[in-house]
C-alpha cells in the first residue's frame, strides 16, 4: 500500500513539473503579476483630447520637463547625499496635499507648492476667487493651526488669488 | 577716497611712501606694473599730506612680507557669532515696506484689507478659524499625540481640559488650580475637608489666589463654550460674548465682590492664616471693588501681628484714594501706609510707586505738587522708572479739558529722560503712555514733542507698548490731526504715504481735516487722488465728507486740466449718489451739493452732463440757486443753444424762483429767439409777473 501511496505521489510531482515546464515554455507566457502596476508611461500625462480639455502649464507639461521647463513641487533636503527622512518628508507632502484639496475645496487652482526651511513647512498656494476673503482667513487660519499641531513645526500658508483657472492651452 | 578704501584698492605689497627701489622692482616686475605703482605712490603722497591719521598707513607701508617690522602684530581674538548672526544682520537692514499690509495677512490684492472694519473681519476670521482648530485638537486629542520635534515643544501639544485625576485628593486640587477651575476647586476643597483630610496651607493659599485672581467665577474659556453660572448672578457675562477676542480686563472687573462669596469663606476656615493667605484676600478685594472691606482686612493683619508683603501693599496704596475722599487725606493715608512699609521693612518695587503715582492722579493740585518728589524716590531706590511712570505724571500735570497754562516743558522733559530708551512691559499702564503723551501733543500744538513721540515708537522693543488695535488707532489719529493742523502739505502727505494704509486706516474726521489742509495750503489740485482714497477706505458714504468734497472742488476757479480732473471726480460722486445696487438709497442729495456738482461740471465745459444733472432738481425736490442758473445761462450762451436756454427758463420758472424775470430778460436781450420761443417767454413773463 506505501508502494502505491509512493508512486502516485511520484507521478503527481511528474505531472506538475510537465505542466509548469509547459507554462514556461515559448508558446504562453502568462505569469503571476504579484506587485501592483507602475504605469510609468502614463503617470501625471494629460493625453491630448478632441481639444475643449483645458490644461494649466502645470498638467500641460510631462514628469520627463521636470527640471527643464517645470519646478518641483515639494522642496527639501533629504534627497541629499547624507540625508535621511525622504520617506516621512513624501508621505508628509501627500498628507498635506490632500488637506489643502480638501479644506479649500473647489478653490485650488493650481498644485500645491510646498517648501522647508529648516524646521518651517511653508505652503503656497494659488486660489481661485471663489470665497470671500474673510472666509479665505477662517480657512488659513484653521489649516495653519492644525498642520501646526499635527506636525509639531510651524506652518506657513503663502496664498495668492486669481479670477480663474489660468489655462496654458486646450488639450 | 579715503584710507580704507584706498588701502583696499591699491594692493598691499606696493604700498610704499617713497618711490620704489630698484631692485625689488626691476626683477619681478613689468613696466606696467612700474607705472601703476608709482601712480599710486603719487595718489598715496597726495592723501598723506591731506589725511591727519597717516601713521595708519604708515605702518601698513612698512608692512613688507620679506621685511620683518619692529612692530607687534596684534591678532586679535576670534569672535564668536552666535548661529543667527547673519539673520539679524540681514534683518536690521530692512525696514517696514509702506505699500504692504499687517504681516498677519496674505499678499494679495484681493486678499488685502482696505479699509479698517475689513482689517477686524480678516483678522478676526483668522482668529476665529485657529479657534476651531483648536478645538478639534483638544476634543480629539489622540491623533495630535505623535512628538517628531526634538526638543519637545509643549505648546503644540493638545491641551487637556477636563481634570485626570478623579479621586478627591490634594493632587486632584493642585490640578484643578491648575487648570484655573475655580468652581471645580472650591467644590473639591468642600469635599476634602467635609471628609476630613486637612489640606496645606500652601495648597489653600493658592486656592485663595485663584479665588481671587478670578474674582469667584469661571475666567472666560474661548474654545469651550461658556456654561452660565446661575450662581453668580452679580457676574456680568459681556466679556464672553466676544468671540475670538480674550476679555478685557475692565470688562472682568465689572464683577463685583460679593459678600461671604467663597474666598472669604475659605478664608474663615483656616485656623491660621498667614501673609500670603491676608495678600491673596486683599489683592482680591481691591481688584474687585471692595475697598474698605480690603482696610479692614489689612488690620486684622496687623491685629494679628502679621507682615504684610509688597503686593498687599500695591493694592492698598491703589485702595487708598476709593476710601478718603479729600485729597489731603488721601495722600495722608498713602503716607501711612508707605511710612508702615517702611516700619515692616518691606522694600518697594516699582508698582508701589506707580501706584503711588495714579493716586496722585486724583489728588488734584497735591498731585503736581508731590509728583516730582516720589520720582526722585525712584531714582533714590534705583528702581528706573517705566513708561507707567511717566504716563501717570503726563496725566497729572495735563488733565484732559483743563487749558494749559504754560506747562509744555513737563512734556518735553519727559521726553529728554525717555528718549532713545527701549522699555519693556513692566506695568499694564505702560499702554498708556504713547497714547497719552500724543493727546497732549495734540492739546499743545507742539509738533517737535509728537515726532519725538513717534521716534520713540521705533526705539527697541517700544513698538510692543503701543497697545491694541484700538489704541493703535487712537494714538494715529491724534498724529495725523496734529499733522494736519501744524505742518504743511508736503511733509502731511510724506507721512500720509508711508503710513496709509499699511498701518493705519484713517477715519473719515482725518479725512476732512486732510482736506481742510489740502485747502490751507492751495493744493486742491490734490483733491481728485484724495478722493480715491476715500472710496477705497470706505468712506464714500458719508454725507457731510463728499459735500465738503463738492464745496471745495467748486468753490474757486482753476486751470483747465484741473477742472478735467475735477469733472472726472465730480462724475463720479453722481454714480455713488445713484441708487446703488439692492435699490439701497446711499446719499441723499442736497441743493448745496447738486449746485456744486453741476458748477464743477460746467467749469469744465461738460454741459451735457451738467444738463442732465439739473433735471435732477426736479425729481429729488430740491430748488436750485439764483447764480447757479445764472452761471448755467452764461455757459449755455457760450455754446449758443436757444432751445437749451428757454428750457433754462421754463424750469426756473416751474419753480417760481424769483429771479425767473431776470433770467428772461436776458435770454430776451442775448440770445436770438424764434417767433415760437418769443411768445413762450412772454408768456412766462406774464405768469410770473401775475404771481408776484
Amino acid at each position: 500500500m506505501s508502494k502505491n501511496m509512493a508512486t502516485s505521489l511520484v507521478r503527481q510531482t511528474k505531472l506538475l513539473s510537465i505542466v509548469s515546464s509547459q507554462l514556461n515554455s515559448a508558446a504562453c507566457f502568462r505569469n503571476i503579476h504579484c506587485t501592483a502596476a507602475c504605469l510609468k508611461n502614463r503617470a501625471a500625462r494629460i493625453r491630448v483630447g478632441k481639444g475643449d480639455k483645458s490644461v494649466t502649464y502645470e498638467q500641460a507639461y510631462h514628469p520627463h520637463h521636470i527640471g527643464h521647463r517645470k519646478g518641483w513641487l515639494s522642496q527639501h533636503t533629504s534627497n541629499l547625499q547624507g540625508e535621511d527622512g525622504a520617506a516621512e518628508r513624501v508621505v508628509e507632502d501627500v498628507f498635506i496635499r490632500r488637506f489643502m484639496y480638501g479644506t479649500f475645496h473647489g478653490c485650488l487652482a493650481d498644485e500645491v507648492v510646498i517648501k522647508r526651511r529648516g524646521n518651517l513647512l511653508v505652503i503656497c498656494a494659488v486660489m481661485i476667487q471663489k470665497l470671500l476673503p474673510s472666509k479665505f482667513y477662517f480657512l488659513i487660519g484653521y489649516t495653519v493651526e492644525l498642520l501646526s499641531h499635527f506636525y509639531k513645526c510651524p506652518v506657513q500658508i503663502e496664498m495668492q488669488t486669481v479670477e480663474e483657472k489660468v489655462v496654458y492651452k486646450y488639450l | 577716497m579715503d584710507q580704507s578704501q584706498l588701502a583696499m584698492v591699491v594692493p598691499r605689497r606696493y604700498l610704499l611712501s617713497e618711490p620704489p627701489s630698484a631692485p625689488v622692482m626691476a626683477s619681478s616686475c613689468s613696466q606696467a606694473l612700474r607705472h601703476h605703482v608709482c601712480k599710486s605712490s603719487r595718489i598715496l603722497r597726495i592723501h598723506l599730506q591731506k589725511s591727519y591719521r597717516s601713521f595708519a598707513l604708515n605702518s601698513a607701508a612698512d608692512q613688507q612680507p620679506a621685511v620683518s617690522s619692529p612692530e607687534e602684530i596684534v591678532i586679535p581674538k576670534k569672535k564668536t557669532w552666535s548661529k543667527e548672526a547673519v539673520l539679524q544682520a540681514l534683518a536690521s537692514a530692512v525696514k517696514r515696506d509702506p505699500t504692504a499690509s499687517d504681516s498677519r495677512f496674505q499678499d494679495d490684492p484681493y486678499l488685502t484689507p482696505k479699509t479698517s472694519s475689513e482689517f477686524k473681519l480678516f483678522s478676526l476670521s483668522q482668529e476665529s478659524g485657529r479657534n476651531a482648530a483648536k478645538y478639534f485638537i483638544n476634543t480629539y486629542p489622540k491623533y495630535f499625540q505623535k512628538d517628531y520635534a526634538q526638543p519637545h515643544i509643549p505648546c503644540l501639544m493638545p491641551e487637556t481640559l477636563e481634570a485626570q485625576i478623579e479621586e478627591a485628593s490634594e493632587a486632584a486640587l493642585i490640578e484643578r488650580i491648575r487648570m484655573r477651575k475655580v468652581k471645580a476647586a472650591v467644590d473639591l476643597y468642600d469635599q476634602l475637608l467635609q471628609a476630613g483630610t486637612s489640606v496645606s496651607l500652601d495648597v489653600t493659599n493658592q486656592l485663595l489666589d485663584l479665588i481671587c485672581f478670578c474674582g469667584d467665577h469661571d475666567p472666560a474659556q474661548e474654545n469651550v463654550p461658556e456654561q452660565r453660572n446661575e450662581e453668580t448672578e452679580d457676574v456680568q457675562d459681556e466679556p464672553q460674548a466676544k468671540k475670538g477676542r480674550a476679555p478685557k480686563a475692565s470688562g472682568l472687573l465689572k464683577a463685583t465682590w460679593k459678600e461671604n462669596n467663597n474666598a472669604e469663606r475659605i478664608f474663615a476656615l483656616l485656623s491660621e492664616p498667614n501673609t500670603h493667605s491676608y495678600s491673596a484676600l486683599i489683592r482680591g478685594m481691591v481688584k474687585y471693588g471692595a475697598y474698605s472691606k480690603a482696610f479692614s482686612t489689612y488690620t486684622d493683619l496687623l491685629n494679628n501681628r502679621l507682615k504684610a508683603d509688597v503686593q498687599t501693599f500695591n493694592a492698598l496704596i491703589i485702595a487708598a484714594p476709593e476710601v478718603k475722599e479729600k485729597y489731603n487725606e488721601k495722600w495722608e493715608l498713602i503716607v501711612d501706609l508707605l511710612k508702615q512699609m517702611a516700619e515692616q521693612k518691606v522694600k518697594p518695587n516699582l508698582l508701589t510707586l506707580n501706584a503711588v503715582l495714579k493716586a496722585l492722579r486724583r489728588c488734584g493740585t497735591l498731585g503736581k505738587s508731590q509728583a516730582f518728589p516720589v520720582i526722585s524716590e525712584m531714582k533714590a531706590l534705583s528702581i528706573d522708572p517705566s513708561l507707567a511712570s511717566y504716563n501717570h505724571l503726563l496725566t497729572i500735570f495735563y488733565k484732559t479739558g483743563a487749558t494749559i497754562q504754560g506747562q509744555t516743558d513737563i512734556l518735553q522733559e519727559v521726553m529728554n529722560e525717555v528718549s532713545g530708551k527701549s522699555f519693556t512691559a513692566q506695568d499694564p499702564d505702560d499702554a498708556q503712555f504713547f497714547i497719552t503723551a500724543m493727546r497732549i501733543c495734540l492739546d499743545t500744538k507742539d509738533m517737535e514733542q509728537a515726532y519725538r513721540v513717534h521716534e520713540l515708537l521705533g526705539v527697541g522693543e517700544n513698538w510692543r507698548l503701543l497697545g491694541n488695535d484700538f489704541q493703535q488707532n487712537i494714538y494715529y489719529a491724534r498724529f495725523f490731526s496734529l499733522l494736519c493742523m501744524m505742518e504743511n502739505i508736503d511733509v502731511m502727505l510724506k507721512w500720509y504715504r508711508d503710513l496709509v494704509p499699511s498701518v493705519y486706516y484713517p477715519s473719515s474726521n482725518i479725512m476732512r481735516d486732510l482736506l481742510q489742509a489740502l485747502d490751507t495750503d492751495n493744493r486742491l489740485d490734490l483733491i481728485p487722488q484724495i478722493w480715491k482714497d476715500i472710496k477705497q477706505l470706505g468712506h464714500a458714504n458719508r454725507q457731510n465728507l463728499v459735500e465738503e468734497l463738492l464745496i471745495l472742488m467748486a468753490r474757486e476757479k482753476h486751470n483747465q486740466e484741473v477742472q478735467e480732473s475735477f469733472a472726472e471726480c465730480a462724475l463720479d460722486i453722481k454714480k455713488i449718489y445713484d441708487t446703488g445696487d439692492r435699490g439701497k438709497v446711499l446719499l441723499s442729495w442736497t441743493a448745496g451739493s447738486l449746485s456744486d456738482l453741476i458748477s464743477v461740471l460746467l467749469a469744465a465745459h461738460r454741459r451735457q452732463d451738467a444738463w442732465e444733472m439739473l433735471k435732477l432738481f426736479k425729481t429729488h425736490n430740491r430748488v436750485p440757486s439764483e447764480e447757479l442758473l445764472n452761471r448755467f445761462l452764461t455757459c449755455v450762451k457760450e455754446a449758443g443753444e436757444v432751445n437749451q436756454a428757454v428750457e433754462l427758463v421754463q424750469i426756473s420758472a416751474g419753480f417760481c424762483l424769483p429771479e425767473t424775470p431776470k433770467l428772461i430778460q436776458r435770454v430776451q436781450q442775448e440770445f436770438e429767439l424764434t417767433e415760437q420761443q418769443r411768445n413762450m417767454l412772454s408768456d412766462l413773463e406774464i405768469q410770473t409777473f401775475n404771481s408776484d
